[in-house]
């Protein structure tokens, strides 16, 4: 089954993605955990380490991924589970670059990437994040990095078998509610 | 009239023209609304007017709701404004559709 999951910021989507994950596997096959975060500040590497021991009793092989996603499919066994967290970091690692340049034709070099994953993993959690519904009026680069992200999720949205949005750890089920309640 | 709402570029307009392509589409009434704001015009009157002339017509607002509340004036004024707008246009409305990553719930 492939699960797509966003929700706002701090909501419980990763702590979900992680459960749904674990269902998913069934302990048959490897249990794998995309990381895509690049840590740039304190703040995000207090992040990552709080994510690591909260997965730390659940069997997740971790890859670091944070850019050419499909580079997954030759490092992981494509018929085990997986957990990629999260589209938001893939897809500003792969516009913001180091260099201080973007690319805005980021957003297709993550579709590409992520469709290839579909079409090869069966079991697979995808969480990104839902920046859409505040009253700011951005500047253009900000604007495009969220046009850009939701041109990503609507994608992995039509593709997947199950849509979920966390809003304060409760689930709203936009596709596949049946499946999705069949499997938790 | 029909309403349409949703995150920015959630698919809002693809869906309104794919499901409602033979009537008039009114996109971004959250702009219409910043418009009034700035032109320092009376919202209550511009509303209402808005209404009766957009009865049968579809509305496409942006859902700015649910951010921190803004720095600056005009843009906090232009949430408050928005979201107390949207609760009467779901009141005048047949029907309240939100799109989710290009997914409708119909809510009324």
């Amino acid at each position: 089954m492939q699960i797509f999951i966003s929700g706002g910021c701090k909501n419980g989507k990763s702590a979900h993605a992680e459960r749904v994950a674990i269902q998913l596997h069934k302990n048959s096959g490897p249990l794998y955990y995309i990381a895509t975060m690049t840590p740039t500040d304190y703040e995000d590497e207090k992040r990552i380490a709080r994510h690591q021991n909260e997965r730390a009793g659940a069997n997740f092989t971790t890859i670091e991924q944070p850019r050419n996603i499909e580079g997954i499919l030759e490092k992981c066994d494509t018929s085990g589970s997986f957990l990629l967290d999260s589209l938001t970091a893939l897809l500003a690692n792969e516009m913001f670059l180091i260099c201080g340049s973007f690319d805005k034709n980021a957003h297709k070099r993550v579709a590409t990437g992520l469709e290839a994953i579909l079409t090869h993993i069966e079991n697979i959690v995808i969480v990104s994040d839902y920046i859409y519904s505040d009253a700011v009026l951005y500047d253009p680069l900000t604007e495009l990095y969220r046009k850009s992200l939701a041109h990503v999720d609507r994608l992995m949205a039509a593709h997947c078998d199950v849509v979920l949005e966390v809003t304060y750890g409760q689930i709203i089920a936009h596709k596949g509610g049946k499946d999705y309640d069949a499997m938790a | 009239m029909i309403l349409i709402f949703g995150g920015a570029y959630q698919g809002k307009t693809a869906y309104a023209r794919e499901h409602f392509g033979d009537k008039t589409i009114v996109n971004n009434f959250e702009r219409i609304v910043l418009d009034w704001i700035k032109a320092g015009e009376c919202l209550e009157n511009n509303l209402q007017h808005f209404i009766e002339k957009n009865s049968s017509s579809v509305i496409v607002c942006t859902d700015i709701s649910c951010g921190v509340v803004p720095i600056d004036p005009t843009m906090r004024k232009w949430r408050e404004c928005v979201g107390r707008a949207m609760v009467l246009l779901t009141q005048k409305s047949n029907k309240v559709i939100r799109i989710y990553c290009g997914i409708p719930t119909t809510l009324k």
